[in-house]
């Protein structure tokens, strides 16, 4: 074979300059589909997002004012439709945006990694001349960036939508409502990261497409109810007294309620009632209550708990996108030994070629 | 030493999946391919052929001892080591085209389109056609051009003739073979059947239970090795290296490494390929043949 | 060009069979001095042998002064062989008269094939020796 062997392919990978993997059209060859699917539906969403921020705020403001203009007494027309029409508009787009960190967490756990690992096309793309961790990193990162770049589109006309109605229309969802707080907000941007990373992972654990797709669904599920849960502890609330007599003056966010005692500290609320009960008031006097007390958050906190609990979801994301690459590299082995070992290993090979030289 | 001359050399290599506890896949591997063989790495199945192959292509970690592929660390060697999985994963949503430009795109400064494209024409395939639609024998084609197209110098294939039918089977190894013809390609293919393999291969790696039971050139094991019958009465076998004896009435049948001349009554005849492979499976007591550390004095002179 | 057809059950190794279709062709006049044979490219495409097979019969014809190697070029035929005896030549009147009187003694097809060649394997032993015996 000597006489047609070709020149040593050591040679020719040494001739030739190495240029960059082509990572980018490959991954967007690979996931066209997916690509055209997100660019409708974040186009969709954003006219649907559009349509409600102008005519429909209008529609229903002016219905409103109608409303409100009406006496009782009297026959009074104002249009209902454009009322029902934009609280329609503005609950399912709400949760349209509220369910695409899920749609991307399901997307990523099964199409973009699982699928891949389940039927060893992974593996095709580790044998190129791509290490496993560049290809996670080339998924992770394009994907990321539409992701990022799609759902920030969405959250901010979402934001200006609700903006633009708040105090005008009467029925308007107050910001403290679960939904509208994150659908308006960046933690629905870092919750789609979150998906998107939470899918890398699992898919990597299970290497199985339906699996992953179901996991990927349960890990993005917890990330949001722990962050609505932790958001309101994210930024240091105000406290409210109010008299007994008065009970609890609401407002805002509330973090918690309860009693003071003359001592100054808060305890847990029994939840018996107002004074003008003779055994509330009972009560009251033997645990020494003398006010209530709620911690709420003004809507001036609105951004600072916004950014906080963004920045929460962004390190669990970060957390997420660290272990996958740890899994990657239990499973493949290490990208590629230290410097220090390759040196070494040419050095080996010197005294003998040139001995033979 | 020198490795230029060696596409792959393992040292003590071992895997085990899992706990410590796990079975090993691999175990006490040591062996050295020398460079343009092609070489049949046979083995029954669950023998450790895909652990040892998955290894040499920078896709498993070894759990003990060491792996050079090309004079390199495996994950260093990736960009001149071609390796195509048992059933030929590939994406099924592209072309064939679209399949080679993702050779194209992820082998920069390597892929050779030209001769990629001529492996998938010589098969008479629609660029355009969907690789869902495709036979196994057009798979197992757009595989070898996406592995042949980044040029090479090591060609791992683990069970590359499984599941297709007789005819692409010799279209495809004849594809194969031109390609180690013209560019010097090693080539390691895989099989649990040593007969599919017999013609092409010119080096062999068996392993069984994990280890290494015989490697190197198959001329050289074929002439290390003789089949004999002999009265049983007489038959002394000492001095000998016995891998399988077996006495039928009064006549005894041996395959042996002779250690010297044998007695002038007793029948020789070489042994096929396929009984050699067959004797060292059905008898893992045997002394395993690895000539693997004679060769590397030679290399060493 | 000249096409090898390999028998893989003939028990005859592959490269001997080369060797002999090679000297077959020549022998023939189906290739002349000049002709270039196949590579061992366009050989093992079509056959899915080992290229060393092919190298190694290529060699064995390269010694025994039959083909060369001309480095980038192909290997080339350097001389034609005598034809094999023809239909009248001395030897194939004797094997005639022998095969005539081993059928009148009763000895049936494979009766005849088994003597000749046990008698072959006697004369031509080994098949190395064979070839190299070709060549003198």
């Amino acid at each position: 074979m000597t006489t047609t062997t070709a020149p040593a392919p050591t040679a020719q990978a040494a001739g030739r300059p190495a240029g960059r993997p082509r990572l980018v059209p490959w991954l967007l060859r690979l996931h066209r589909p997916a690509l055209y699917v997100w660019a409708g539906l974040v186009l969709v969403l954003a006219a649907a997002l559009a349509w409600l921020w102008g005519p429909l705020t209008d529609a229903a403001a002016a219905a409103w004012r109608q409303y409100d203009a009406c006496d009782m007494n009297t026959r009074c027309s104002y249009d209902q439709d454009a009322i029902l029409r934009y609280k329609d508009v503005y609950g399912y787009t709400t949760f349209a945006v509220t369910a695409l960190p899920f749609v991307v967490a399901a997307w990523s756990g099964a199409a973009l990694f699982g699928r891949e690992l389940e039927n060893g096309t992974a593996r095709l793309a580790w044998v190129q001349s791509v290490s496993p961790a560049r290809w996670l990193a080339a998924k992770l990162a394009l994907p990321a960036l539409l992701v990022a770049g799609g759902t920030g589109v969405l959250v901010t006309l979402h934001h200006l939508a609700w903006t633009a109605g708040r105090g005008r229309i009467d029925t308007a969802k107050p910001w403290t409502d679960d939904l509208t707080l994150h659908a308006g907000g960046p933690t629905t941007v870092a919750f789609a990261l979150a998906g998107l990373t939470a899918g890398a992972l699992v898919a990597l654990l299970s290497r199985r497409a339906l699996p992953a797709l179901a996991l990927a669904l349960c890990v993005t599920g917890a990330v949001r109810a722990a962050a609505s849960w932790a958001l309101p502890h994210l930024w240091p609330a105000v406290v409210h007294r109010s008299g007994l007599g008065t009970g609890y003056t609401s407002g805002g966010l509330e973090v918690e309620h309860g009693l003071i005692t003359t001592g100054g500290a808060h305890i847990a609320d029994p939840g018996c009632g107002p004074t003008t009960i003779e055994e509330c008031r009972r009560l009251y006097a033997d645990l020494h209550a003398t006010a209530f007390y709620t911690r709420t958050h003004p809507y001036s906190h609105y951004w600072p708990l916004q950014l906080t609990t963004t920045a929460l979801v962004l390190a669990l994301t970060g957390l997420f996108v660290l272990a996958a690459f740890r899994v990657l590299r239990r499973t493949t082995g290490p990208a590629a030994p230290a410097a220090g070992d390759t040196r070494a290993e040419a050095a080996k090979g010197t005294p003998a070629r040139a001995g033979r030289a | 030493m020198t490795d230029t001359g060696t596409a792959l050399r393992a040292a003590g290599l071992g895997k085990r999946f899992g706990r410590s506890t796990a079975p090993w896949a691999l175990r006490d591997c040591t062996l050295r391919l020398p460079a343009g063989r092609v070489c049949a790495l046979v083995g029954p199945n669950g023998a450790g052929k895909s652990t040892l192959l998955a290894m040499a292509a920078g896709l498993l970690a070894p759990t003990e001892g060491s792996l050079t592929v090309l004079g390199e660390h495996p994950a260093h060697a990736r960009p001149r080591v071609g390796y195509v999985a048992q059933g030929k994963p590939l994406y099924p949503q592209l072309t064939v085209a679209d399949t080679l430009r993702v050779g194209a795109d992820l082998n920069p400064g390597r892929w050779d389109a030209a001769r990629a494209e001529r492996i998938v024409a010589a098969g008479d395939l629609d660029p355009r056609a969907r690789v869902r639609t495709l036979s196994g024998g057009q798979r197992t084609r757009v595989a070898l051009a996406l592995v042949l197209g980044k040029r090479p110098g090591l060609l791992l294939l683990d069970e590359p003739m499984a599941d297709l039918d007789p005819l692409a089977r010799h279209e495809l190894m004849g594809t194969l073979m031109a390609e180690a013809a013209q560019h010097g390609t090693t080539i390691v293919l895989s099989s649990h059947v040593v007969a599919e393999l017999e013609e092409s291969c010119d080096h062999l790696l068996l392993i069984g239970g994990g280890q290494v039971r015989m490697a190197g050139d198959i001329d050289d094991l074929l002439a290390a090795h003789v089949r004999v019958t002999a009265p049983a009465a007489d038959a002394d076998l000492g001095g000998h290296t016995v891998v399988e004896c077996r006495t039928t009435g009064r006549q005894l049948t041996a395959l042996l490494r002779p250690g010297g001349p044998l007695p002038e009554g007793w029948r020789t005849f070489p042994p096929s390929l396929e009984e050699l492979v067959l004797a060292h499976l059905r008898n893992p007591q045997a002394p395993a043949l690895t000539p693997a550390p004679a060769q590397s004095q030679e290399t060493h002179a | 060009m000249l096409e090898y057809r390999i028998d893989r059950h003939s028990g005859v190794a592959t490269y001997v069979q080369i060797v002999q279709q090679t000297k077959q062709a020549l022998r023939l006049k189906l290739l002349e001095p000049g002709d270039r044979l196949p590579t061992a490219r366009e050989v093992v495409e079509a056959t899915a042998i080992n290229p060393n097979t092919v190298l190694k019969a290529y060699r064995e014809l390269e010694r025994e002064g039959l083909v060369e190697a001309r480095r980038g070029l192909g290997t080339f035929v350097r001389r034609s062989l005598g034809t094999a005896p023809t239909d009248d030549s001395p030897l194939r009147a004797e094997l005639d008269g022998w095969a005539a009187r081993a059928r009148e003694a009763g000895l049936d097809r494979d009766d005849v094939a088994a003597l000749f060649t046990a008698v072959l394997d006697r004369h031509f032993a080994a098949r190395e020796e064979h070839l190299q015996g070709d060549a003198s």
